[in-house]
């Protein structure tokens, strides 16, 4: 038994304790191939999955590393089953790959094939109903032809039967494009250039880089790798406006080369920026965009925030296997379970920052994050315990016993920079006529709302109610305060946007500080039992105090 | 052996004491129950019972041998015996020869070997494979159609189709259907002419033993494996760290199995057994797969932890034994467990298997009992004691040399059974990635006896409980526990050596936990025996393994407040435990629990008393005479007791009071649900087998020879004794006899037995045979009357 920093549990995940001294070295051995799950305090877990396995494959990794890094950091004996899994799972990557021949015999010049080291693999995969349709002629008993436009959907398939299958059919170079870094003052980092390497080595794949960490230079790098014509696509539009600043200042490319294609514009240019949303949109039940993804003969497509990819996307892509595919993510968790399909359509990830570079970036910034709770007054408490399931949650968020804590807290950090975040419009005007604060809706104005945006950066204003269709609007700025009064947990990804507006870094090292306002004992404090765990999870410090206690 | 034998009777007479004690201990059958002399354990070696346990019990190289023997004949010269083997390996022959004879399945005559009169009734007509000898096939068929130069060059002619028939039938069976078809059957009629086919009826044919022989070119099996194939292993590290991993889980899981078993009892299925659902929700429970579940269920069972509580709906329960074992030390409780796995007749890798006609085999069902599967445990483990240490074999190696130790079990069954108990170890932890570890080998020394040696061994030890007969699925409804039948082996292994050495590498309990902000507490290692049931209790279990990780939930915490912890002690008992500060978020979980545990509270009365004047009621508060009714004041006009309302009527009304009977509406009865426990299950001693070991079989062997020395006595007062000596002969022929005399008014000179089994002659005269009975009248004159069936054998007189 050796004093390892990290215990392997029964049910693959591996917990690795932080404060260990070779926690880092150890982390540094298993973040290839297992996935980060939470990282409270003391102990992180990690999960070992197939995907995982695969990537770490496809990274080069094979199971004598693996099973090498666990045996070194473990503090116990690695249960003997797990192992021999974790050989097996990995050694069925790469049995079958698609590769391109050429015909010796047509003029056409070259086809896809399916081809496999083992035998009965190729016998078993070709016996499911939902791959056969996707494959042509037998050519022997090692290979089969595969028609080109199914080579995403077969990919799909393959993985979800166990068997996922290496690309190494090449891509189309598309239309060439002279783009160029211009490093003049500036340079790539190590570890950016790293993943721009990696990404071009492997084809296709998905670059990991925590916030902050230039993931955007990246992409420069990768087109300028591949100096052709390049589809980016992006969640919004202010991100599409950042992408298009960079790309200006970072590379060769002028304004002129750039183009938008989002809601407001349709900009066609050798580097095109387009949002999923544009993309997604349908207009009598057809994707009305959809020809974008041909209206030139692209070379590269970057798709931004994969774990946020649309599902109509996907399908989209599956299409458009032949073309080189760039994914840039923070991480590869997705709410939907669909790491799967990241993993066969864009394809496996090809870099992973080390987690030091994370703290170095100063990823996690220091942020307080408090849950008031407040008792509903006897007469609200009888309301709520004989109302309506589906009108429970408003009555308990809505409570009026939240009103004097939001005063006091706007008190207590009066002269920073405040939002109040909510869902519920009567409350936020009530909290706004109390605060005599003003109150930025879905139905404000697109001039009103820039109005207050300007006047809060500048600190005009200090303190501005929002409600939940405002908290998304892209160009909220930043705040240091922020009072959440109302508003579900949704899912992991959107409670961590919605604090990624106020946790951003702060330029002097001010603690930021989120308060979330709950009613006791009602389904609110639920939602803030997942908001609680989640927070905790991604090392946040969490409090809960009574709103007496303020 | 110097001297020479008629019989097999006469050979064991004039075996020295050594080798009858040797004999006996090869063959523990013949000693029960205990033989009247040395004829007698001949006699009953020769029987086909004991010849048939005996065959059953020899590995491959020994019945390559024995066959060959038979085939060869009686008094065939050794140089035979090598050709049909196929080998000149004399030595290791010579080696089984003897070990066969010295197991009484040979005995040595002037001339030779014998096999003994029932071996090849035993084998079978089809000797590996061949057919019957041709003078048996076709007695009148002269002898050149035996002839091996014959067969040979009839073969050579023999056009190709024909030649191919044969060959299909060369390695057994040496039986066929005649084809129906032309070509076939021509090519049949081709090898019947000319005799190397012979027709045993209209459509079957059989090849003679000779020209399967010459076929084989007079090899009599493809491969001679007179010695054990070797086992494949490979070198492993960490063997005992493994283990000892993984027999910390294996506690984890008993733990976890009796904490939910305890609280939540399954039914017991009218059948016996546990439920597919109650399984299936143990197994979440324990969050293990269905297999693997099934062990730890039939574990905890053998172990005697749980049991069917005998009650009129009867529950699976943990036994008030569970409470001592969860306070033993870790080592002391693996061993438990391991003793009670290795003595289990109970085959958990049958769960879930469609046994016939009925449904999916039951865990803690009769379909699980299997009796063999002790036996083949034990092989199992042997084989890897045999090896060195850390050294694990490939399981396809071990499986053929566990094929070659028991070449009379059908493969399938005995390969998947090895697996099962390869499996079963390696969640036990008495094996650790393949290899024995040093527990492992601490529980298995008893099993290898010192001094005989690995490969050419005797006929092995034969087990009591390994038999065929034994019924493979006997269901006994009942104990799982079969308390040790040690046979043949040496005293059982004691629980301190098996606990001494396992001990070591259990992984060292952890007296911390470290507690984080989402909630979540891990325990890194097995937690003392306080604190893990305390963290069971208060928080849910999330993940296992060499470490826990617990999750504090409401829930949770409301349980531990159920049991009577205060949110005080409850946060002490964490932060004391805990290496790390305690996360506030937990500290106000605890506490906002608490705040509303107990909020109302609910209690039981079987009566109320109401009244308006609140004197009354404080007065009978006050009565001493009441005080037997336990009078309580929940409010200032409501009085509750305890006692039947009816009981409190009559008791206040003797008090001088005039209460009226209220409706019993509303009054509900909450009974308290204590944690069940099943009564402790008698475990008798065990079936009553006294070993048969040296000393017994040494004085086993004493007594036979004074018998033997008392039955030589007897032979010579026979000689001295008027009249003939009668031969012991069938019934049906003495009858016959019998009647003759009647008829002829003969005298007949009879063997009698008499109540106490001594035979003694007469001379009678029959004067009738009816009923099975004969009157006559006896050398004296009077009339008697004789049982038939005690006549030992009868002779004219004259």
């Amino acid at each position: 038994m050796n004093d390892g920093p990290l215990i392997v549990q029964s049910d693959k995940t591996l917990l690795l304790e932080v404060d260990h001294p070779n926690a880092e070295a150890a982390r540094r051995a298993i973040a290839p191939f297992a996935e980060l799950e939470r990282a409270p305090e003391h102990v992180h877990t990690y999960r070992i999955t197939p995907l995982g396995l695969w990537n770490a494959r496809a990274a080069g990794h094979d199971a004598e590393q693996v099973v090498d890094a666990l045996i070194t950091h473990s503090r116990y004996a690695v249960p003997h089953a797990l192992l021999v899994d974790v050989a097996d799972t990995m050694d069925r990557y790469g049995r079958l790959t698609l590769t391109k021949e050429g015909l010796t015999d047509s003029p056409e010049g070259t086809r896809l094939v399916l081809r496999t080291t083992d035998r009965p693999v190729l016998e078993e995969v070709l016996r499911h109903k939902k791959i056969k349709p996707l494959t042509g002629e037998r050519l022997d008993d090692l290979a089969v032809v595969v028609h080109p436009s199914e080579r995403g959907t077969l990919k799909q398939e393959l993985l979800k039967v166990g068997w996922p299958a290496e690309d190494l059919a090449g891509y189309v170079d598309g239309e060439a494009h002279p783009i160029d870094l211009d490093q003049a003052d500036w340079h790539l980092r190590p570890y950016q250039q790293h993943a721009v390497d990696g990404f071009w080595h492997g084809g296709s794949g998905v670059v990991v880089l925590p916030c902050g960490a230039g993931k955007t230079l990246v992409g420069a790098g990768a087109m300028a790798a591949a100096k052709a014509t390049t589809l980016i696509l992006v969640t919004n539009t202010v991100s599409a406006r950042q992408w298009k600043d960079e790309l200006i200042r970072r590379t060769t490319l002028t304004e002129e080369e750039i183009g938008e294609y989002s809601g407001a514009r349709k900009e066609i240019r050798p580097v095109t920026i387009a949002t999923y949303q544009v993309l997604t949109t349908k207009r009598k039940g057809a994707y009305a965009h959809l020809d974008l993804l041909d209206a030139r003969d692209w070379g590269l497509i970057v798709y931004d925030e994969v774990h946020l990819l649309p599902a109509p996307i996907f399908r989209m892509t599956a299409d458009l296997q032949a073309r080189r595919r760039l994914g840039l993510t923070a991480t590869l968790v997705r709410e939907d379970g669909r790491e799967a399909d990241v993993f066969s359509l864009i394809g496996p990830k090809r870099f992973d920052a080390p987690w030091k570079d994370i703290e170095a970036q100063g990823y996690i910034a220091p942020a307080d994050c408090v849950e008031v709770r407040v008792s509903l007054p006897d007469g609200q408490r009888m309301a709520y315990a004989v109302s309506e399931p589906e009108e429970r949650y408003r009555l308990a968020s809505c409570s009026d016993a939240k009103l004097p804590v939001v005063e006091t807290l706007a008190k207590q950090h009066s002269g920073e920079p405040t939002l109040i975040i909510g869902q519920y419009l009567d409350q936020l005007h009530e909290v706004a006529e109390r605060l005599g604060a003003d109150v930025i809706t879905g139905e404000t104005t697109v001039k009103e709302r820039q109005r207050l945006y300007d006047a809060f950066r500048t600190g005009e204003i200090t303190t501005l109610v929002v409600s939940k269709v405002a908290n998304f609007s892209i160009d909220l700025p930043e705040a240091s305060v922020a009072i959440q009064i109302s508003g579900t947990f949704g899912s992991r990804q959107e409670e961590a946007q919605r604090l990624g507006r106020v946790l951003r870094p702060k330029g002097d090292g001010r603690t930021a500080h989120f308060y979330t306002i709950v009613s006791r004992d009602t389904v609110d404090a639920d939602f803030a039992a997942h908001r609680q765990r989640f927070l905790a999870e991604q090392g946040y410090a969490y409090r809960i105090v009574d709103a007496d206690d303020l | 052996m110097a001297t020479t034998s008629r019989s097999l009777a006469d050979d064991i007479r004039g075996r020295s004491d050594a080798e009858l004690i040797d004999l006996v201990l090869a063959r523990p059958d013949l000693a029960r129950p205990a033989p009247a002399d040395l004829t007698g354990l001949a006699a009953r070696a020769g029987t086909r019972a004991s010849v048939q346990r005996a065959v059953e019990a020899l590995d491959r190289g020994h019945l390559q041998v024995l066959e060959a023997v038979v085939v060869a004949g009686d008094g065939a010269d050794r140089s035979v015996l090598l050709q049909l083997l196929g080998t000149d390996d004399t030595k290791t022959v010579e080696t089984i020869v003897q070990d066969l004879w010295r197991s009484a399945l040979l005995w040595r005559g002037a001339d030779g070997d014998h096999v003994v009169r029932t071996v090849p009734e035993v084998l079978g007509a089809a000797v590996a494979g061949l057919g019957v000898p041709m003078r048996e096939l076709r007695p009148s068929s002269p002898p050149e159609h035996a002839d091996p130069d014959r067969i040979r060059a009839t073969i050579a002619e023999a056009p190709d189709d024909s030649r191919a028939m044969l060959e299909r039938m060369t390695w057994g069976p040496a039986f066929g259907v005649l084809p129906t078809a032309a070509p076939g059957r021509t090519t049949a009629r081709w090898l019947l002419e000319h005799h190397l086919l012979v027709p045993v009826s209209t459509d079957r044919v059989a090849m003679p033993r000779e020209v399967g022989l010459v076929l084989r070119g007079g090899r009599l099996h493809r491969v001679a494996e007179l010695t054990p194939p070797d086992i494949e292993a490979h070198a492993v590290s960490l063997v005992d760290a493994a283990a000892g991993g993984a027999a910390s889980e294996c506690l984890t899981h008993v733990d976890e199995l009796a904490a939910a078993w305890g609280a939540d009892p399954p039914r017991v299925l009218r059948a016996g057994g546990l439920s597919v659902r109650d399984l299936r929700i143990t197994q979440m429970a324990l969050d293990l797969d269905p297999e693997h579940t099934a062990f730890v269920v039939e574990l905890a069972y053998a172990a005697g932890l749980v049991a069917d509580d005998g009650e009129v709906v009867p529950v699976w329960a943990p036994t008030s034994e569970i409470d001592e074992w969860s306070s033993s030390e870790a080592g002391h409780r693996w061993a438990a467990l391991a003793l009670a796995w290795l003595a289990s007749t109970r085959a958990p890798h049958l769960v879930g298997r469609r046994s016939t006609g009925t449904g999916p085999a039951n865990a803690l069902g009769p379909d699980v009992q299997w009796p063999a599967i002790r036996a083949i445990r034990r092989e199992v483990l042997r084989e890897l004691a045999s090896l060195e240490p850390n050294r694990a074999p490939a399981p396809a190696s071990l499986r053929e040399r566990l094929a070659w130790r028991r070449p009379n079990r059908t493969a399938a069954v005995l390969d998947e059974a090895v697996e099962a108990v390869l499996r079963e170890g390696e969640w036990l932890g008495v094996t650790g990635r393949g290899a024995l570890s040093e527990a492992g080998r601490a529980l298995v020394a008893p099993l290898v006896p010192a001094g005989r040696g690995d490969g050419g061994g005797g006929v092995g030890v034969a087990n009591t409980s390994n038999g065929k007969r034994a019924a493979r699925r006997r269901g006994d409804g009942g104990s799982g526990v079969a308390a040790g039948i040690t046979s043949t082996e040496q005293p059982a292994v004691t629980v301190e050596t098996v606990a001494a050495a396992m001990s070591a590498h259990l992984p060292s309990p952890v007296d911390h936990i470290l507690v984080q902000a989402d909630l979540t507490a891990v325990a890194p290692g097995p937690l003392v025996g306080g604190l893990g049931s305390f963290m069971r209790l208060a928080a849910d279990v999330e993940s296992r393994g060499g470490a826990t990780v617990y999750r504090f939930t409401p829930e949770s915490v409301r349980r531990a407040l159920d049991a009577g912890w205060t949110a005080a002690d409850f946060i002490e008992t964490v932060r004391r435990s805990s290496r790390t500060t305690l996360p506030q978020p937990l500290e106000y979980l605890v506490s906002d629990v608490a705040r509303k545990h107990g909020q109302t509270r609910i209690g039981g009365a079987a009566a109320y008393i109401r009244s308006d004047d609140e004197a009354v009621l404080d007065t009978m508060l006050a009565s001493r005479d009441l005080a037997p009714l336990r009078l309580r004041r929940l409010a200032p006009t409501v009085l509750v007791s305890s006692a039947d309302p009816r009981v409190l009527v009559d008791l206040l009304r003797d008090n001088g009071f005039a209460p009226v009977h209220e409706g019993q509406d509303g009054t509900v009865v909450h009974a308290e649900t204590p944690r069940r426990r099943a009564g402790s299950r008698r475990r008798g001693p065990g079936p009553m087998v006294s070993p048969v070991d040296r000393p017994y079989t040494q004085s086993l062997v004493d007594g036979l020879r004074a018998a033997e020395a008392t039955a030589d006595q007897r032979r010579v007062e026979d000689e001295t004794r008027p009249g003939p000596r009668i031969q012991a002969m069938d019934p049906v022929v003495t009858l016959s006899l019998l009647r003759d005399a009647v008829a002829d008014r003969h005298g007949v000179w009879i063997g009698y037995s008499d109540g106490h089994g001594a035979t003694s002659r007469h001379l009678i005269h029959p004067q009738k045979v009816e009923g099975g009975r004969v009157r006559a009248t006896d050398e004296s004159g009077h009339e008697k009357s004789f049982s038939v069936h005690r006549i030992t054998g009868a002779t004219l007189e004259g």
